[in-house]
């Protein structure tokens, strides 16, 4: 760790979710913000760049999956980390084949997430 | 002269002989002879019919009691016992006085022409028995499209359709459809189908899938066109049923990995908490914990009335105690919650004929609808569900409003649609049977919603059902891809 705690954007439209992958990040040092959907996410990320982003993939708003085009297709964002986590597996496959000059998502993890293994993939991530 | 008239006679491509009053045979021509032997000393009933005695009905006996030459079919004989259908003309012989002395009998062979009959009836009594048992509606259409002919089937569910339009009789319309399968047959003579929505005298709304097939005149031209319509309601029904019953499994399974993360979530702050000692942390995980426990309880309630399709059971339920009861009910998950129940109940609002599980079940699907509404919505900090009820001469009223996250336009029109939910963590159950039941009660929801400011749900069931849906003649709701 360096000293300055390194940062991940949470985007997830449940509460429960949300509360549960903060606390998990934050019991692991690294600092934690919250969006609970793709407008959200896309106006946090217009104020600061986190290091990761940790995106649901189906929410209402903005889906999940136009949050990720957007950060891949944007020069600024292009280097951020994203872990896909969703409980939908065929939405999950949809997304990947609905990408076309946009690169796979870094991570992707299953819900019910495994705390134990969503920490050691950000922290491989982060380096 | 005389030779002449023997050649002819003798030539005739048919039997021809000459009788006297007792039916013996005076002459013959060479086509009786080689068929029925020598006609010398023999009587017409023993060389034509092997019968000792003469016919009772005799077209010879009658052109010698009136004159007049007469015509008759009959079955004969012949001597290598062949049978043939004759087809028998007489006409008096007479003398310069008038006095009829012979009678000419002209029998000509019809059996191939009498088989030939024969094998058309049968065809089309078969063709009639095939037309009114196949088990789909067939109509004959002229250009106009008036139906000419239809099966049984057909006048069963929809009258006698003779000289009226098809799109009058199978959908009580004005004019003609766009398109029409029998307007594309006239017009290109190829058979053409559809599916299509019709409505029988009786009321009842089919899907049906419609064959239009041309009929052609000897020279080619359409001049009518067969429509044939299967029933697929049944199919269609069960199509849509098995299709609602693979994303009820999709979405299920997608809620139920929701509400297990939700639990691990709850589980680890519990678990972190008694290693840390920290006991809000704690407390705050058994909250989770609860909620998602609570809301896979609903979730498999949802499901279970979804699934049984149960037919109501009619009662008197006092409209207030019902939403009294859910009213409490909820208050504890408002108060975890810091959102402001309020009941506004008119006590005096009487009574409907309703299922009152079925209501119950309803208004805490709305009640629950709008506390989540609420808990979701992060921009306001002071939140408020409200319920009113208000009662006149035929029917209740229920309202539901919050201040939570609202709806927006596209939200609105499909939240009573199956698996539809904007809450992400919903099941999309819930609003789905709240309809459902007031539907099912002859009732309508209506819902007004605004994105960041609420929510107001207004329920309006009859004080008694009508009566197609109380006596279970409609009880099953048709399915929305059935409606126009």
């Amino acid at each position: 760790m360096t000293d300055v705690a390194k940062t991940v954007l949470v985007v997830d439209d449940d509460p429960d979710a949300r509360e549960f992958l903060t606390t998990v990040l934050e019991d692991h040092g690294y600092a934690a913000t919250v969006a609970r959907d793709g407008v959200e996410a896309l106006a946090a990320l217009e104020q600061t760049l986190p290091d990761l982003v940790a995106l649901d993939i189906t929410m209402p708003e903005k889906s999940g999956v136009a949050v990720y085009r957007k950060i891949k297709e944007d020069e600024r964002l292009r280097h951020i980390p994203v872990v896909i986590i969703t409980g939908v597996s065929d939405d999950f496959r949809k997304f990947i084949s609905s990408r076309r000059h946009v690169p796979p998502p870094e991570g992707y993890i299953s819900k019910p997430v495994d705390h134990a293994q969503f920490v050691e993939m950000v922290a491989k991530l982060l380096g | 002269m005389e030779a002449l008239h023997r050649l002819y006679f003798d030539a005739m491509p048919c039997y021809l002989t000459v009788q006297d009053r007792d039916f013996r045979i005076i002459d013959a021509n060479r086509r009786f002879r080689e068929d029925f032997g020598a006609f010398e000393g023999r009587f017409c009933y023993q060389a034509y019919k092997r019968r000792s005695e003469r016919c009772e009905v005799c077209p010879v006996a009658r052109t010698f009691r009136d004159g007049q030459p007469h015509e008759s079919e009959e079955q004969v004989r012949t001597r290598a016992g062949v049978d043939v259908s004759v087809l028998v003309r007489t006409m008096p012989i007479m003398t310069d006085a008038g006095e009829i002395t012979a009678v000419m009998e002209m029998s000509t062979d019809i059996t191939h022409h009498t088989d030939l009959e024969g094998l058309l009836r049968r065809s089309q009594q078969r063709y009639r028995l095939l037309f009114d048992t196949v088990p789909c509606y067939v109509t004959v259409q002229d250009p106009e499209l008036n139906i000419v002919e239809a099966n049984r089937a057909f006048q069963e569910d929809f009258g006698n359709g003779l000289g009226r339009k098809c799109f009058e009789a199978y959908k009580h319309r004005r004019e003609a459809c766009t398109p029409c399968p029998v307007q594309e047959t006239f017009d290109d003579g190829e058979p053409h189908t559809r599916e299509e929505i019709v409505t029988s005298l009786s009321g009842k709304r089919m899907n049906v899938l419609v064959t239009a097939a041309p009929i052609r005149d000897a020279e080619g031209r359409v001049t009518g066109v067969m429509e044939m319509s299967a029933n697929i309601t049944q199919v269609r029904a069960l199509e849509s049923r098995l299709t609602q019953l693979g994303m009820l499994i999709g979405t299920v399974s997608h809620g139920l990995k929701g509400l297990l993360n939700g639990l691990g979530g709850g589980m680890y702050l519990v678990d972190t908490g008694f290693a840390k000692s920290d006991e809000q942390r704690v407390r705050k995980g058994w909250e989770t914990v609860r909620r998602n426990v609570a809301r896979i309880q609903s979730m498999v309630s949802d499901i279970l009335y979804y699934a049984k399709d149960r037919v109501p059971n009619w009662e008197q339920v006092s409209a207030v105690d019902v939403v009294r009861d859910v009213g409490s009910l909820a208050a504890p998950r408002a108060a975890e919650l810091g959102v402001r129940l309020t009941l506004d109940l008119d006590s005096a609002a009487g009574e409907i004929e309703a299922d009152a599980a079925a209501v119950h079940s309803m208004l805490v699907n709305l009640i629950e609808n709008s506390l989540d509404a609420c808990r979701l919505d992060q921009k306001k900090s002071d939140h408020a569900v409200g319920v009113r009820l208000r009662g006149d001469t035929d029917r209740v009223r229920y309202e539901i409003s919050d201040n939570g996250i609202g709806m927006d336009r596209e939200s609105c029109e499909k939240a009573f649609t199956l698996f539809f939910s904007s809450k992400g963590t919903g099941t999309g159950l819930g609003l789905f049977i709240a309809d459902r039941i007031a539907r099912a009660h002859g009732g309508t929801i209506t819902l007004e919603s605004q994105l960041d400011v609420g929510t107001r749900f207004v329920v309006e069931l009859p004080r008694s059902p009508p009566s197609d849906l109380r006596d279970g003649v409609d009880r099953h709701l048709p399915a929305k891809d059935a409606q126009p």
